[in-house]
């Protein structure tokens, strides 16, 4: 059981990595629209 | 009729037009080809699924947009509108990022809106303007936007993560209550749910101190406040807990914090949109005036006028202040004074009102009436008293005080009863039981839950209200007054009677006309099956109609009276085309359904045997004819002292003290901005339907609000009880607490089904 106390930290440290990423994600805008994206893509780009 | 050749269509927008080729049907569409195929955009053509509308001018104050500077250049939002699909999309960035001096631009379908940067040596934002209206768009300025919630959703995304952990090391203490843990593992979990609390505790939940703080400081008793009282007390107790070894209500705090995080993000939301609305009608309104001095035209602020300057109005302009004709000659829809959205000529001598739009011709006015009193003003007053209205309390907010007493109340009783009969430890760890189960989180979250819901609903149906206090109001109405022009008749003029062979001379005539009745008759072809013949030399002079050339013929269109348009040939009259505004296509089924609801009275500046034309066809309860705006607004007001409570629709800028006098007023989307802005709510659609669905929707909403209030109170009733007995422990909590929120969501998740129920029940 000793192995938690390594375990726990990993753990969370993962996911901080990825709160943070989310923290980065909201700061760059890409959360303002969530409905255009989904239309954009139809269109191919010359 | 003369028969149609094969008929071509106009390569731009689609119009049927005579000929076996296919020729563009104006200047307009012309133009914009050119700009498509410059920009080397021709693969648009086949792309999209609709035509294009067709090319208009491009009006609005573009210096008053706002532009941004950034790194890339200058940035500015314009909205458009007219965007039918997601080719158009495409086509609007494609030919706007092939102007020379424009960086990037990108559209968005879904809300209108683009953002354009730009490099300003090279292009002005109402270049950019004309070049969208030039394909057949309409941009429109928009005001200053309302800043996104990316704050909110930062501290909602961080509290998530927190939560999630900090309730999987709690469930494991709690396993191990029952089948036993090694203290050193138990002290571990405990201590990293304190850590991962912390930044929730006094981060995330910040917002909700603040509030309180704020509502303390103006002695009022905000929801937020209890809330506090509940995530401080909760910290508070584990930073001492922690260290002597007991049970927190971390995971409780967490979980709180975060749901009601989630509820503002929803409710920032749909607020944000509302204001958006209102600041882009704002930014069409005219800002600016074309001063005539002595050594020439002047573009100054409206409030620079003074009473006394002249000032020029073109075609396509909104007169900027109130004052009389001294030169010119020009069209104007005067719907301020009048209520009839139909243009009337003005010449010298005439007076004309701040807001009007000039359809045809132009004019040099003299201004007379400027400052507080130019619509101007009132609209910015109005633009404010919409954006506070998002603000008004809650039925939950209306709770929080006597729910904060209560709390406190039975926290202090606690606290005492158990000190005197078990030591003031005991005593201690009652009150903040109390006050951690009786936090109002169910109450907190049942208005914005079922009142968002609703607002979806109903802007799913087709109509947008400006906040979740309409709807709420919406619910107790007992009286419906509905305006004739424009709400229970469409308000544009529509052709009734004309002959084919009329009606295709006039339609060539009009081709390229922004005229209303251009619109009508060019419709009317349209709808016929009538290719549009390509008449030329066309004039136009406002009052006295328009001429051109056709057949080898000089043709002459203008009034013959009141809703009669005459077609003069060569040798005299030719025939008549009679226009009227006609009744919705639902009105007859809306105001039947309406009447379920409540009494519904139509009222209308016409004359009574109009208003009993159209009373025969819709079968209200009551007609008025022959009201004055005041009429109309006094109407509303005898109701509202009988004690009832009046919903107003309506679209004219004359039914705007009407719409602020009733207790809910709706303005129909075709009316004037300021009507609009006047208004509590929107009908988007093209019909009374969605007023019905407004009514619908606002009853099922009320009543699972209450039904969530009831059920808060009564989980708060046995959870406050549980706590005073002294049972209720951080287990037992973590179950509680997010028992009533669960209650509360899944109350306002059923409210689409219920509408669509009570709709099929109707409806059978």
């Amino acid at each position: 059981m000793d192995i938690i106390v390594v375990l726990l930290p990993a753990a969370l440290f993962l996911g901080g990595v990825f709160a943070a990423l989310f923290v980065l994600a909201v700061r760059a805008g890409q959360f303002d629209d969530l409905d255009d994206p989904a239309e954009r893509m139809l269109h191919d780009d010359d | 009729m003369r028969p149609a050749a094969a008929a071509g269509s106009c390569p731009h927008c689609g119009l049927a037009v005579e000929g076996a080729e296919d020729v563009f049907c104006c200047a307009g569409c012309a133009l914009a080809a050119q700009i498509v195929a410059g920009a080397g955009l021709q693969r648009w053509y086949e792309q999209r699924q609709l035509p294009a509308p067709r090319p208009g001018v491009a009006r609005g104050d573009w210096a008053a947009v706002p532009v941004e500077e950034v790194s890339a250049g200058s940035q500015c939002r314009l909205a458009i509108d007219g965007l039918r699909c997601a080719s158009c999309v495409w086509l609007v960035e494609g030919v706007l990022e092939r102007t020379p001096g424009v960086v990037h631009a990108r559209v968005s379908y879904a809300t209108g809106r683009s953002v354009i940067t730009f490099d300003p040596e090279l292009v002005g934002v109402g270049d950019l303007g004309e070049r969208i209206a030039a394909l057949g768009y309409r941009p429109r300025p928009v005001g200053a936007e309302a800043t996104t919630d990316r704050d909110l959703l930062t501290r909602l995304g961080l509290a998530a993560f927190c939560t999630a952990n900090v309730m999987l090391l709690a469930a494991s203490v709690y396993v191990g209550w029952f089948d036993g843990m090694a203290e050193r593992y138990t002290a571990l979990f405990r201590w990293t749910q304190l850590a991962l609390a912390t930044p929730v505790a006094l981060w995330s939940a910040a917002p909700f101190f603040a509030a309180a703080w704020a509502s303390l400081q103006n002695r009022i008793l905000h929801l937020d406040l209890p809330i506090s009282l509940a995530v401080g007390t909760m910290y508070a107790h584990a930073l001492v807990a922690t260290p002597l070894g007991h049970d927190g209500f971390l995971d409780s705090l967490c979980m709180l914090v975060t749901l009601l995080l989630a509820g503002r993000v929803v409710e920032a939301r749909g607020r944000r949109a509302a204001a958006a609305a209102a600041a882009s009608l704002a930014a069409s309104l005219p800002t600016t005036a074309r001063r005539l001095t002595a050594d020439g035209v002047q573009t100054v602020r409206v409030e620079e006028l003074a009473p006394g300057d002249r000032i020029e109005a073109g075609l396509g302009d909104e007169i900027p202040a109130d004052g009389v004709v001294e030169r010119g000659a020009a069209e104007v829809r005067m719907a301020l004074l009048t209520g009839e959205s139909a243009p009337v000529s003005v010449v010298p001598g005439h007076r004309v009102v701040a807001g009007a739009p000039v359809v045809a011709g132009s004019v040099v006015v003299r201004v007379e009436v400027v400052g507080e009193e130019t619509l101007g003003r009132r609209m910015v007053a109005q633009v404010a008293s919409a954006v506070d209205r998002g603000l008004l309390p809650t039925p939950g907010d209306r709770l929080a005080p006597w729910f904060t007493g209560l709390t406190l109340a039975a926290a202090a009783v606690g606290a005492v009863g158990w000190s005197v009969a078990a030591g003031w430890g005991v005593g201690l760890q009652v009150a903040v039981a109390v006050l951690v189960v009786a936090c109002p989180c169910a109450l907190g979250l049942s208005g914005p839950v079922a009142v968002h819901a609703g607002l979806g609903a109903l802007a799913r149906r087709g109509a947008v209200l400006s906040s979740g206090q309409t709807l709420l109001q919406l619910a107790l109405v007992d009286r419906i007054a509905l305006d004739k022009t424009g709400t229970v008749t469409a308000g544009t003029p529509r052709v009734v009677a004309a002959d084919d062979a009329v009606l295709r001379i006039a339609a060539g005539l009009e081709r390229a006309s922004n005229h209303p009745l251009a619109a009508a008759i060019r419709d009317e072809a349209a709808r016929r099956g009538l290719p549009m013949p390509l008449a030329s030399e066309i004039r136009e002079e406002p009052g006295a109609g328009i001429s051109g050339t056709l057949d080898g013929q000089r043709w002459c269109l203008s009034s013959g009276g009141a809703g009669v348009v005459r077609l003069d040939g060569d040798a005299g009259l030719v025939g008549l085309i009679r226009v009227a505004d006609t009744r919705r296509d639902d009105a007859a089924t809306a105001v039947a359904a309406l009447r379920r609801f409540a009494p519904v009275a139509v009222l209308t500046g016409d004359h009574a045997d109009v208003a009993d034309a159209i009373a025969a066809q819709v079968q209200p309860d009551e007609v008025r004819a022959g009201m004055s705006p005041e009429a109309k607004a006094g109407w509303v007001e005898e109701r509202r002292s009988e004690g009832h409570r009046v919903l107003f629709v309506g679209d004219g800028l004359n039914d705007g003290p009407a719409l602020v006098k009733a207790d809910v007023g709706l303005a129909m989307r075709t009316g004037a901005p300021s009507t609009l802005l006047a208004a509590d709510g929107v009908v988007v659609d093209e019909a009374l339907g969605p007023v019905v669905a407004a009514l619908r929707v606002a009853r099922v909403v009320r009543r699972t609000v209450r039904a969530n209030l009831v059920r808060s109170v009564g989980y708060n009733a046995v959870a406050v009880t549980l706590a005073l007995a002294g049972w209720v422990d951080p287990l037992v909590a973590a179950v509680l607490m997010p028992l009533s929120s669960l209650l509360v969501l899944w109350g306002g998740m059923r409210i689409e089904g219920r509408v669509r129920a009570e709709e099929a029940w109707t409806s059978s």
